[in-house]
């Protein structure tokens, strides 16, 4: 299997310091579920907050949602997020947000690419960043939410914002991604896109999450449980028909420059599981 | 003969990127860093009533935009040819 580094962007909110981490043996997880799962473990004596994009994240269409680690009450969550977020982190030459630690007092996360500024409550998160390239997340009411609209099931972040102090997290990503053989991955690209009436969820006019054309009223919510494999791509769980066929699957990675086999794929269930039983 | 790309009904827009994302696909790039299309949600819009803008680069017109029109899944775009 060909190495690909993973990035991740490590954020203690107790020091106010942060730092780019390349992690070059995290390749057999894959992103998403199986990145932040590891990344739990690694991290785990700080109780940290994981947001995990996959590969097909900010490329593929479908693929929109981030995986959401935390550990609550010593039970290993992971839910999914969806709107403009996992293009944002993808687009900021990262694969994870590592979170760790607790605020002396509420702050906002000003994240531009691999850059931390830390600043404080007075700050409106929806005036940082870059607009049009920027994801906010930020109370609004009660909740917590992703651009005005989207959250996590279970209010697992409205808890890990309070415990951690952060009233905020601003993410722009300015980054580039480039890609070998471009006119293969358009072709792919298109393909999928062609394949929207394969999804199991109707077309709808509510807000879509970024590189989706659905607007379906179930993305408000995000997502819980389900195929680990789409969990690590991360792709929706309503695009499963095309993300759970392991060919489609193969070319994504494939034309990205990944070279996973199919032990790769077959084994990743198990790997998943293993680490999980490690921390939970 | 050339073609503009307008924003007839930035009411529909879901803010799901796929024009600005096109756009740059277009120009061989993938990210947003130098997107001639925006897409901005309308801060001033209230809970329950999320709105979008758009902005479009007037260099657009250098792309194929009927290609950018029909990827918008909710028709916010026409095409106007000029002479």
């Amino acid at each position: 299997m060909e190495t690909r580094p993973r990035k991740v962007l490590s954020i203690d909110l107790t020091k106010k310091e942060y730092e780019v981490k390349s992690f070059e043996d995290l390749n057999s997880y894959i992103g998403g579920v199986g990145l932040g799962f590891k990344l739990m473990e690694m991290y785990y004596d700080k109780n940290p907050l994981i947001f995990a994009v996959g590969p097909l994240n900010g490329l593929f269409p479908f693929a929109s949602k981030t995986a959401v680690v935390i550990n609550n009450d010593g039970v290993i969550e992971d839910v999914y997020l969806g709107g403009s977020i996992s293009l944002r982190i993808r687009y900021a030459g990262l694969d994870a947000l590592v979170i760790h630690g607790t605020a002396q007092e509420q702050t906002v996360l000003d994240i531009t690419n691999a850059g931390v500024s830390f600043k404080n409550q007075s700050e409106d998160p929806d005036t940082l960043g870059l607009p049009g390239k920027r994801s906010v997340i930020k109370m609004d009411g009660s909740k917590i939410l992703l651009g005005g609209y989207f959250t996590t099931p279970e209010h697992f972040l409205e808890k890990e914002f309070t415990d951690k102090n952060i009233s905020g997290i601003v993410v722009t990503g300015t980054e580039l991604i480039n890609i070998k053989d471009f006119d293969k991955y358009e072709e792919l690209y298109k393909k999928i896109l062609n394949r929207k009436n394969e999804l199991s969820v109707m077309e709808g006019t509510y807000p879509s999450c970024s590189n989706c054309p659905m607007g379906c009223g179930k993305s408000k919510t995000g997502e819980m449980g389900g195929n680990v494999l789409l969990h690590s791509l991360v792709a929706c769980q309503y695009a499963d028909r095309i993300y759970t066929d392991v060919g489609v699957v193969f070319s994504c990675l494939n034309v990205l420059g990944y070279n996973y086999t199919h032990e790769d794929i077959e084994a990743l269930p198990k790997l998943i599981e293993q680490t999980l039983r490690r921390i939970s | 003969m050339p073609k503009i790309l307008k924003i007839s009904f930035p009411e529909k827009c879901v803010g799901c990127e796929m024009c600005a994302i096109e756009a740059q696909r277009q120009l061989r790039k993938i990210g947003l860093e130098g997107a001639l299309i925006r897409v901005f949600r309308n801060t001033n819009s209230k809970l329950g009533n999320i709105e979008y803008a758009l902005e479009i680069d007037p260099r657009i017109s250098s792309l194929n935009v009927d290609k950018i029109q029909k990827i918008c899944p909710k028709g916010v775009f026409e095409v106007e040819e000029t002479d």
